[in-house]
């Protein structure tokens, strides 16, 4: 009886122990999909390039030491890699400029929408949303028309007699910027917008009613209350501008690179897979520093006041 | 010359909508606040009690009319111009801030030294005894705990007015009973006017020194409690307050401000009249049912009307009895003290007759 009452457990217990096994799917989705592709890169950025693309299988640095030297031409002599740094500085730079110009335009849009009737708020979300439905790469064909020097900026400026020469617009960091806050609005406004709805307007009276100005307000109720909104959407704005392809190889030329292009072209014309996947994985772990810090820094802010 | 007023509505009205839409919340309304004086906007949901609130709050500009506070025309300042301070139905505490950051909110915006808000915030707390929990945070306090903040906030600038929006609402029996007589000491102790908005009739009475009875839109009258109890203007402030028996009747010759009012249910009654009041005709009268008291129905001499008892409601004080009266139509309430180990006289199903006590009956301006 009770033998048979051990055994019993025994088979349970070892079924349960078994159980992972039917969580093994997923896992191997994660492995593969998710962590493998990660895991190449890791390793290419490790080997030698190949003379035509591709890797060679011997173990290397040079990808790693090209990241930010370069070589001599004549006398082998490794130098700091301006050019790449000054890529990365621009990268950094226009993510942050867009980062901030998206929560400039995004802010006044979610308060916008917040502050409409129930009823039309539906409406609204709907317009934000509209551009997502077209392809990125169309969206950023049409800027491209808008402020290209045939386009339609320079044109009616010229007919209209304002200026005799085009306007060079295109293939500047400044055409770069439009179109990344153009692209990554919506990522800013939804967030906001989240935090916004959740917002208790009778604070903003409250405030009124102490003595606080409009300007006040909003700064001392509306922004600290609304942060988490405003730190979801600089974070899905950051990272991927940081990252962003399509939008600075088409509207910045091929003079004003992004980290993007730069990868793209190691792992294009320039025939450089290990340098590629070092760039590509400094490009992660600046992203990964940068949210830590930023995540680091609201969150000790946020538990102080929220 | 008089004191000025603290606050006075002068033909303000306030619509909200468009065109067929259009809908007025405050309907040409005007009322004079005293100084020092605790007031009240009385009325049912609706009526337009917070919308006179919020205009005088400045949360909301009227459509037309003048708001003056201490004889100067407020009606179109900012809220954050004007020395008002209100305490919020649900007491709009902010949350990212501790109790104490809260008391100091108003001073801090409106530039005073460190040390004197500091001075004022201590003040505060110690006013609405919650100095042990300054630096809590809004979450962490209790429902009654958060009306005090709110209070000491809105008491914190020193306000000329203290608007109060159903400030008791939320809080159980128990801490409501408790805190109408705090506001009543803070009111006291500040001697600041307070306008206070309930829906709640009893708080109204209890608590002020007078009421205005609101209903869509309009101030129907104004008056002391027991003005307002006693002496109703009209059916619906009568309907209102407390509750009411009406019986319609033929008024008859009136002398010395007492009518002989033919009703009947009641045959003839004396019923006193308001002032500068001439009716012919049919007239309302209305009786108090803590004025009237059960009788036996084979003494006719002592009652003056008679009936069946439908229902016997006992609340502990007191034990009300609705009577369906001879004609077959009219419930008449009364309402009995109760007495120490006093079984119940009457059950339902009894005949029985109503003593109406004197002076008891009024004549109702239409």
């Amino acid at each position: 009886m009770t033998d048979a009452a051990g055994t019993i457990e025994a088979e349970q217990s070892k079924d349960i122990r078994k159980r992972w096994l039917l969580s093994l799917p997923a896992l191997l989705i994660i492995l593969l999909a998710a962590t493998g592709p990660l895991l190449i890169v890791l390793l290419y950025s490790f080997l030698a390039p190949g003379p035509y693309g591709d890797v060679q299988w011997a173990p290397s640095l040079e990808g790693w030491i090209g990241v930010f030297l370069e070589k001599d031409i004549f006398d082998e002599t490794l130098s700091l890699a301006s050019a790449h740094i000054s890529i990365f500085m621009r990268s950094v730079g226009l993510s942050l400029v867009t980062t901030i110009l998206t929560l400039l335009v995004g802010f006044p849009t979610a308060y916008f929408i917040a502050t409409r009737p129930e009823k039309t708020r539906e409406l609204w979300l709907f317009l934000i949303t509209i551009p997502f439905w077209t392809n990125l790469l169309i969206r950023t064909f049409a800027i491209l028309e808008v402020i290209r020097n045939e386009g339609l900026i320079n044109g009616l400026l010229i007919k209209t007699g304002l200026i005799a020469k085009p306007i060079q617009m295109l293939f500047t960091d400044g055409a770069i910027l439009t179109g990344m806050v153009y692209v990554y609005l919506p990522l800013m406004v939804l967030p906001l917008y989240a935090s916004m709805e959740k917002l208790d307007f009778r604070l903003v009276e409250a405030g009124y009613d102490l003595y606080a100005t409009p300007f006040r307000v909003l700064r001392k109720i509306i922004i600290p209350l609304v942060k988490p909104g405003i730190i979801a959407g600089s974070i899905l704005v950051f990272i991927p501008a940081l990252g962003a392809y399509v939008t600075p190889s088409i509207l910045g030329g091929g003079k004003n690179m992004m980290l993007g292009n730069l990868i793209e072209l190691q792992f294009g014309q320039g025939r450089n897979w290990p340098l590629g996947s070092a760039l590509s994985i400094t490009l992660m772990l600046i992203v990964m520093v940068a949210l830590l810090v930023y995540v680091r820094n609201a969150g000790s802010q946020g538990s102080r006041h929220g | 010359m008089a004191e000025l007023n603290a606050v006075e509505i002068r033909q303000v009205s306030k619509i909200f909508g468009f065109g067929e839409f259009a809908f007025a919340a405050v309907d040409n309304t005007s009322v004079s606040i005293r100084q020092n004086e605790f007031f009240t906007l009385l009325g049912p949901s609706g009526c337009g009690k917070t919308t006179l609130l919020r205009l005088i709050a400045g949360f909301e500009y009227p459509t037309s009319g003048e708001i003056l506070l201490n004889g100067e025309n407020i009606a179109a300042m900012p809220p954050f111009k004007r020395p008002i301070n209100t305490v919020f139905q649900s007491y709009a505490l902010f949350p990212h801030m501790t109790v104490a950051e809260n008391i100091g909110f108003g001073l801090t915006m409106l530039g005073k030294p460190k040390q004197e808000i500091k001075s004022r915030v201590d003040a505060m707390l110690k006013l609405v005894r919650m100095e042990a929990l300054a630096g809590r945070r809004t979450s962490q306090i209790s429902g009654g705990q958060q009306q005090r903040v709110a209070l000491a906030r809105a008491l914190a600038p020193q306000p000329k007015v203290l608007l109060l929006d159903e400030p008791l609402s939320a809080l159980d029996y128990k801490l409501r009973k408790d805190m109408q007589i705090e506001l009543k000491r803070l009111q006291a102790e500040t001697g600041i006017t307070f306008i206070f908005v309930t829906h709640d009739q009893e708080e109204a009475l209890t608590m002020s020194d007078r009421i205005a009875v609101m209903s869509s839109g309009k101030i129907l009258q104004v008056g002391n409690p027991r003005e307002i109890y006693d002496a109703p203007a009209d059916r619906f402030v009568a309907d209102f307050i407390g509750e009411t028996n009406f019986l319609k009747g033929r008024i008859g010759s009136v002398v010395n401000g007492v009518a002989d009012v033919d009703t009947s249910v009641a045959g003839r009654i004396s019923a006193t009249v308001p002032q500068d009041f001439h009716a012919e005709g049919e007239v309302t009268v209305v009786l108090r049912p803590e004025h009237a008291t059960l009788c036996p129905p084979d003494q006719p001499a002592a009652c003056q009307m008679s009936g069946t008892l439908e229902n016997v409601v006992y609340f502990g004080t007191d034990t009300h009895y609705h009577v369906r009266l001879s004609d077959g139509e009219t419930v008449f309430t009364l309402r009995e003290q109760n007495k120490p180990l006093q079984a119940a006289r009457f059950s339902a199903g009894d005949r029985v007759g109503i003593a109406l006590e004197a002076n008891a009956a009024r004549v109702l301006r239409n």
